[in-house]
């Protein structure tokens, strides 16, 4: 299902003194299946992106393309556009609000109009999915769980509307280390299992390097950079501009090119090409050291 | 969409009138509505029409924002005037079918008319030229002296204060609460008024419950910095009247003055 | 029990503290279990712990938000329970909290940093001098007319820390101050940590990120209501095993070194941060003890 934006600009308060862009001329493509990371920090546009992305937001110029389907024309129905583009948005449990888990994950579906039947389905399937136990959690109250369950129900809304592409705005935020690292081991599941495209909105460079495919480095309402992480992050300087870090793999490497040591930064974005490059790098010197 | 929403509409300028101590600007409010009840007649009104657009000229605040400011009770107007002109009783003017138009119902929707908007302006005006926060702050000084007699007046102040701080806050709070719910295929805008009722529930709760949340978080963050009511607390801005306020209050009293003897005088040909 | 010197300026003696039972039938919570803790005056405390490890509630026992079921907790020498120093003990250990919209007052910067000295009952000449310093010290003077609604989540942190400031505390207590914010808005609080730790302020920080608390004197690691680990940042993230055993990660540059020395590379405990980090692998300097460079 592939997402073409082309040329999406978005005016707040149009015409009057204080006019801003938040987001200017962006084009982009995705592919079906595709790993797309979104990194920029607050203000850059993110949010205001994605949420043109399933018709939250209409551009006040450009195009965005859903599979062929042009979203911003008058006559598309949103619904329809709803169930294809999941949308999760930062802190998402709190927009919980029926009385049992059961019910507030059926809530999607059912304004689809999908069976009771089916929903019951679809609920078991997003409750697995997001690694909670449906007998256990059912029917149980979402305002009693813990955060981080909180937190998977949540996300378990959007997924039982079975969308095929997958947004999801900072998912780990304000988490704990473990938790962090198991709501992202989560989205890769799900999208190895339904074959999703996911879109990332992510703050963590780490996470991003590891996990994208490709890359779209915001700022000021536009996309700065676009590429393979290891194209995103060869470009630390423009980075820097736009209040971006890199990698900690990355981030070592660059620090040690900056105090003079001659070791090759392509494509070093995972700690363990790091650890390698520096070990060799390190022999190499020892081996120079020991000819003098 | 729902952005942008503030409370009370300030005109940032900096004039003698926007310089006023609130608490003169609150009372000449408070005895400018007094006179415009007591007023019997037009000369009463074209007095005040007269000190409300003195006012607005030392203060900045071109007309056309406060003429702009009126267009939403445009209607409640409007319906004022109709009202009276139709259902006032007396000499008939002109009848339109059962409908009759008498020159009392006339002059009555006249004056009342004047009545309201005259009302709207100078309230207008207090806001315009006034900080939402400063107008608490004077309000808390107006209302102290009935403390004493146990009325809440610093309760009623920090309350006003706090609901300026988190109106905007819960606005926003409910704009992201509505497009998640979206997100989620909800659907605000159609259907009859039980199923739209209904469906606000998703946004309502959500609501709620981050109001509830945001309430005992800032009552915990208001406890560790020491709040503990209004006894023994000192403020940062403390009020002290300038000669101009001096000169405000000599005017608000000559403008009462005349109000009341035009009163006066024109009861006596009646 | 060993007992301390005066020097402590947070005496935690055998503090259990459960949260009363949510419904008949069933049983009490016990949030911190049987606790002692010292910490010394002017040092820099980092707690970690997973979510329900008992980190928030240890902290707000120390700002009297929370009275102990058992054992008690000192101030610079008063007792929580005492009811006449409460206002004394929450001046002297002011509270930055995790959310940064939910703990401002006013509707104007300079106001909210001006409440708690207003319920301290201090002049207006001298709030102005307090807040006007402490704005500057925060780097939001320049927004002091602004309302927060229209700031950044690390300005407005920056509001709350002024806010604290302001009051004069001897203690700062940051109760995951940094766990909403980007990275940008992070650095801007633990630029001000810093500051505030070479004033002279004793600071405790909750945090999840692993990186600040490798800045610390001292880390604290609690699981289930107990102390876990108790060390300086060298020891702690010296034992991999232990942290990654109690959920937490190691910070990214301590993460690396581990991957260098399994590649038979030799780097010292000491080595914390990516700067430190380098700096060893260059052979530039032996890595500073002091982590200014992060």
């Amino acid at each position: 299902m592939p997402i073409v934006a082309e040329n999406i600009s978005y005016v707040y308060n149009k015409g009057q003194p204080d006019e801003t862009y938040a987001l200017r001329h962006v084009s982009f493509s995705a592919e079906d299946g595709e790993f797309i990371g979104i990194i920029g920090h607050t203000g850059s546009g993110k949010s205001t992106l994605i949420q043109h992305l399933n018709g939250l937001l209409k551009p006040d110029s450009g195009k965005i393309l859903i599979d062929g389907e042009d979203i911003t024309s008058g006559n598309v129905s949103l619904r329809r556009i709803r169930q294809k583009v999941g949308l999760v948005f930062q802190y998402p449990e709190y927009q919980l609000f029926e009385e049992t888990v059961e019910k507030d994950v059926a809530f999607g579906p059912k304004n689809l109009g999908i069976s009771p039947e089916e929903a019951v389905m679809r609920v078991k399937d997003a409750l697995r999915l997001t690694g909670l136990d449906y007998d256990e959690i059912a029917e149980r109250s979402p305002f009693e769980l813990s955060g981080g369950q909180k937190r998977r129900v949540a996300i378990a809304g959007v997924l039982a509307m079975q969308p095929k592409i997958l947004i999801l705005d900072e998912p780990a935020a304000g988490l704990d280390p473990g938790s962090h690292d198991r709501i992202l081991a989560m989205i890769q599941e799900i999208r190895r299992e339904r074959k999703s495209t996911v879109i990332l909105v992510s703050h963590n460079m780490d996470d991003a390097a590891e996990m994208c495919d490709r890359i779209f480095a915001m700022k000021d309402g536009e996309i700065l950079l676009s590429g393979t992480p290891e194209e995103i992050f060869s470009a630390a300087d423009i980075l820097r501009d736009a209040g971006l870090g890199l990698p900690a793999a990355a981030d070592l490497i660059r620090r040690m090119r900056d105090m003079g040591a001659d070791i090759d930064a392509d494509g070093i974005l995972l700690p363990e090409q790091a650890a390698d490059a520096v070990a060799g790098w390190l022999k190499g010197k020892e081996r120079r050291g020991k000819k003098c | 969409m729902l952005r942008d929403i503030t409370l009370g509409q300030y005109y940032p300028k900096d004039s003698v009138i926007h310089r006023l101590d609130p608490r003169v600007k609150i009372t000449a409010v408070l005895v400018y509505i007094v006179m415009l009840f007591l007023v019997r007649d037009f000369t009463g009104y074209g007095v005040s029409l007269l000190a409300v657009i003195a006012v607005t000229a030392a203060s900045g605040v071109p007309f056309r924002f406060i003429l702009r400011g009126m267009r939403p009770i445009a209607v409640i107007i409007l319906l004022t005037f109709i009202l009276n002109l139709f259902l006032y009783p007396g000499t008939i003017l002109l009848s339109l079918g059962p409908l009759h138009i008498t020159e009392q119902g006339l002059h009555q929707a006249l004056f009342m008319v004047c009545r309201l908007v005259l009302l709207i302006f100078g309230t207008a005006l207090l806001t315009y030229t006034t900080k939402p926060m400063k107008l608490t702050d004077g309000m808390e000084s107006l209302m102290s002296p009935l403390s004493r007699f146990g009325f809440p007046s610093h309760e009623i102040a920090i309350i006003m204060s706090i609901a300026l701080r988190f109106i905007p806050m819960l606005v926003q709070e409910a704009d992201k609460i509505m497009k998640a719910q979206q997100a989620r295929g909800a659907d605000f805008e159609s259907g009859n008024i039980v199923r739209r009722v209904k469906s606000l529930m998703p946004l309502f709760i959500p609501l709620f419950v981050g109001a509830f949340r945001i309430a005992q978080d800032l009552a915990m963050a208001m406890e560790a910095r020491c709040y503990r009511g209004g006894s023994g607390r000192t403020r940062l801005h403390t009020m002290k009247l300038e000669k101009r306020d001096g000169a405000a209050i000599l005017l608000l009293s000559a403008y009462a003055a005349v109000i009341l003897a035009e009163r006066v005088l024109s009861g006596m040909f009646f | 029990m060993k007992s301390r010197a005066a020097e402590d300026i947070i005496r935690i003696e055998n503090l259990t503290f459960s949260y009363p039972a949510p419904e008949e039938g069933t049983e009490s919570q016990t949030a911190v279990d049987d606790i002692s803790l010292y910490i010394e005056e002017g040092s820099f405390v980092a707690v970690l712990g997973q979510n329900g490890s008992g980190k928030s509630t240890l902290i707000k026992t120390i700002n009297a938000l929370l009275s102990p079921s058992r054992g008690d907790v000192f101030v610079c020498g008063m007792n929580t329970k005492d009811e006449e120093l409460v206002w004394e003990i929450r001046r002297s250990a002011g509270m930055v909290f995790q959310n940064p919209d939910n703990q401002l007052v006013s509707a104007i910067v300079e106001d909210d940093v001006a409440f708690g000295p207003e319920n301290l009952g201090i002049p207006a000449p001298e709030i102005r001098e307090r807040i006007d310093d402490a704005m500057k010290r925060t780097g939001i003077f320049g927004l002091r007319k602004k309302s927060p609604h229209m700031l950044s989540g690390g300005q407005k942190q920056r509001v709350a820390i002024a806010g604290v400031i302001a009051m004069r505390p001897k203690c700062i207590l940051f109760d995951e101050a940094t766990a909403m914010l980007d990275p940008r808005g992070r650095c801007e609080v633990m630029q001000i940590i810093r500051s505030l730790k070479k004033e002279g302020i004793t600071v405790l920080l909750i945090t999840h990120f692993m990186e600040e608390a490798a800045e610390a004197d001292r880390i604290i690691v609690m699981e289930k209501g107990k102390i876990a680990l108790s060390g300086t940042p060298e020891e702690i993230f010296g034992d991999p095993d232990s942290v990654k055993r109690l959920g937490l990660k190691l910070p990214p540059a301590v993460e690396m070194r581990e991957l260098l020395r399994a590649r038979g590379i030799d780097i010292p405990d000491s080595v914390l941060n990516m700067d430190g980090l380098a700096r060893y692998l260059c052979g530039r300097a032996e890595p500073e003890r002091d982590s200014s460079g992060v």
